[in-house]
């Protein structure tokens, strides 16, 4: 997971903001609507608790008055101007207001109302605010003028319930966005199994009971790799059993042919030899497809066959069994070793083959007069074998495919510099037995670079 | 005229070998599964079997273990390429050489002449000096091939015989592998032929340690071995 970052989540994101922004709009309009359909209500119903409150309001217009007087009391409405949703107007006796805002017929029809029950010297009739000089106030408030555009302009009224209706709805959404993606990191990571060549995995029965579309795509993708899965595995099946099969008549030929030539005595030497070549290169393939196949099917070395040697001991030999071959091109090779007291454990057979391919592999493309180089180095908790070479290096879209049974980087030259396309695919299945990597890059001065990895203990 | 058994189930292949063999000097018995390959090679008194391994009913392995108890005819397994695990199950058997196959018929002729060579050495007692080697609790007889270790009489199979003596010849000290391939298999070490190592892994079984408990023959990596005395 390391490395990757919120682009893998594109569509998790997308999915997250969209909705949060969705409940975050609806919440906020809910809370507004309902707060005005309440206050609506309230105003018809002149409801108690709501004149309790609004008495509080004339006892402070009041206070305000008697400390500071007329500026006072006009310092104190302006600030609840601000910090009220629907608007407390301050209306004379001729209903005009102190701020001089608009007064509407309603409000005027109940500062009338409340006039009147005053002369009337009702208990209940609103208590004007008195100043100093005499001249009386009534606080009224416009429940009508608490509009859209007065909220948006004071946002500090409802700024609490927005954020808790924010925060309630990006959990929901979270939970809901990760519902939908955890299913779908699950696909990549089967596919990226799938994609290495491991196609025994399967997913559906991982995803429960859900159904839904991503689980359906969950089985198509389980019966794909139960296809495909079938189908190498019969691929390789075949290639092993015709490889298996071709052994027994290839044995006989082979005692004709020695028959044929003690029959034959001096007669047509050159053609026995060449006959005999021939069915040795048809052995070697069968013996590589079949080790190939075996290491491929992961079938491992028995115990008699994992011996404990000096790495550094082997790839010198290597070297050395192959500068003959090299020097017919007017090639070397060199060799380059860290110090390796310490045994390496693991099958010597195995990478002896490998290592055999990969320098075969470099002396083959090496133009004539080339060089070859060939360092083994001890780095963190493993061996580093790299093989060097100045041939023409490899289409960078071959790279990782060479490693392939039957690749080859270069068709046209694979007649005349021999090889089955096995060797590759050999080296890396054995080194990968032992627990570690192998790879090619084209190197910045020109040429070849085959570096394997082989860890020091598993 | 040495006297060949050929087991093995390819009829044609088995036609072949025997007339080429024949041509070189060698009588041959023909068997075509591992019952009549066991009872031919109990009853027939033969120089040397060549044992294919695949073989119908009993396979060439089982034939090789039933044999060995009873007899120490030579035995040269043919095994399959690319199924080199048989072979060393043929070695832990006592089986003395083994070939893959297919194989050219000339290396064929070479490894049944080096086997019988050695077996024929072996029986020969044609050692010149002395007959008798004795080393601490082992002495053995180059002439009537008797070994004896602590008193007890211990069977070898000529190639195990032979690898044996020229260790005591020089007891002490390190014989090379190359060497001791020449000397007692009749033939160059390979590269990955384990076949010394398992005839020696054979012999340290059936002889146990030395006396003072310590091991009898020592693994020089990468040089060969060492027949330790006391």
């Amino acid at each position: 997971m390391r490395g990757r970052n919120f682009s893998m989540y594109r569509l998790f994101w997308k999915l997250f903001l969209s909705f949060w922004l969705a409940l975050v709009v609806f919440a906020g309009g809910a809370v507004f609507a309902v707060s005005a359909y309440l206050d609506h209500a309230k105003a018809k119903q002149e409801l108690r608790g709501r004149e309790d409150g609004f008495r509080g309001m004339v006892v402070a217009a009041q206070l305000a008055a008697d400390e500071k007087g007329y500026p006072g009391l006009l310092d104190w409405l302006r600030e609840r101007d601000e910090d009220q949703l629907v608007p407390l107007l301050l209306l004379d006796r001729d209903g005009r207001d102190a701020l001089g805002r608009e007064v509407s017929a309603g409000v005027l029809a109940r500062l009338q109302r409340h006039q009147q029950s005053a002369r009337e010297g009702q208990p209940d009739a609103r208590i004007p605010i008195t100043l100093a000089d005499g001249r009386h106030y009534w606080l009224m408030p416009d429940l009508q003028g608490a509009s859209l555009s007065r909220l948006v302009a004071r946002p500090k009224v409802i700024a609490l319930q927005v954020l808790l209706a924010a925060l309630s709805g990006g959990a929901v959404c979270f939970v809901l966005a990760w519902y939908l993606i955890a299913p779908i990191e699950r696909l990549r990571k089967t596919a990226a199994l799938y994609g290495a060549g491991d196609f025994r995995h399967r997913v559906g029965p991982s995803l429960g009971r859900r159904r839904d579309e991503i689980v359906d795509l969950a089985y198509a993708m389980d019966s794909m790799a139960e296809r495909i899965g079938n189908l190498i595995q019969s691929q390789h099946t075949l290639l092993r059993d015709v490889s298996h099969e071709l052994r027994s008549p290839l044995a006989r030929a082979q005692a004709a042919v020695g028959v044929a030539r003690q029959q034959a005595g001096e007669v047509a030497d050159a053609e026995f030899d060449r006959i005999e070549m021939e069915m040795d290169r048809l052995n070697e393939l069968i013996g590589q497809i079949l080790s190939y196949y075996r290491l491929d099917a992961g079938q491992r070395p028995t115990a008699a066959e994992i011996q404990e040697f000096r790495l550094d001991e082997l790839v010198a030999e290597v070297v050395e069994e192959n500068q003959a071959l090299a020097a017919e091109k007017q090639c070397a090779i060199g060799f380059r070793s860290a110090p390796a007291p310490s045994p390496f454990a693991g099958s010597e057979a195995l990478l002896y083959s490998a290592f055999t391919n990969v320098v075969h592999n470099a002396v083959r493309h090496s133009p004539p007069g080339g060089r070859i180089e060939v360092a083994l180095d001890r780095a963190e908790g493993e061996w580093k074998i790299e093989i060097d070479d100045q041939g023409p290096g490899i289409d960078p879209g071959l790279l990782e495919r060479v490693f392939e049974p039957f690749v080859r980087a270069d068709a046209s030259r694979a007649k005349n510099t021999g090889g089955f396309g096995l060797g590759l695919a050999i080296a890396k299945r054995a080194v990968e037995y032992h627990g570690g990597h192998i790879a090619a890059r084209n190197r910045a001065g020109g040429g070849l670079a085959m570096v394997m990895h082989l860890p020091v203990a598993r | 005229m040495p006297h060949l058994l050929l087991a093995d189930d390819d009829h044609d292949f088995c036609a072949l070998l025997e007339r080429y063999l024949k041509i070189e000097g060698f009588d041959i018995a023909l068997a075509h599964d591992g019952e009549t390959a066991l009872a031919l090679a109990l009853s027939g008194n033969f120089d040397l079997i060549v044992l294919d391994i695949m073989m119908p009913g009993i396979s060439g392995l089982e034939v090789l273990r039933r044999l060995r108890p009873l007899c120490r005819t030579p035995v040269l397994m043919l095994t399959a390429l690319g199924e080199d695990a048989d072979s060393l199950r043929g070695f832990e058997l006592g089986a003395d050489d083994y070939l893959g196959k297919p194989c050219n018929l000339k290396v064929l002729l070479a490894r049944i002449r080096a086997v019988l060579r050695r077996s024929e050495q072996v029986a020969a007692g044609c050692v010149d000096d002395g007959v008798q080697i004795c080393v601490d609790d082992l002495s053995v007889n180059t002439h009537s091939l008797a070994v004896k270790c602590r008193e007890r009489p211990v069977d070898l199979t000529s190639t195990e015989f032979a690898i044996l003596e020229s260790l005591l010849r020089s007891a002490g000290q390190v014989v090379a592998k190359a060497a001791l391939s020449e000397k007692a298999l009749r033939r160059p070490l390979g590269r990955f032929d384990r076949s010394l190592d398992m005839h020696i892994s054979n012999l340290r079984q059936k002889l146990g340690p030395l006396p003072n408990g310590n091991e009898r023959i020592k693994t020089i990596r990468g040089v060969g071995y060492q027949y330790l005395t006391e």
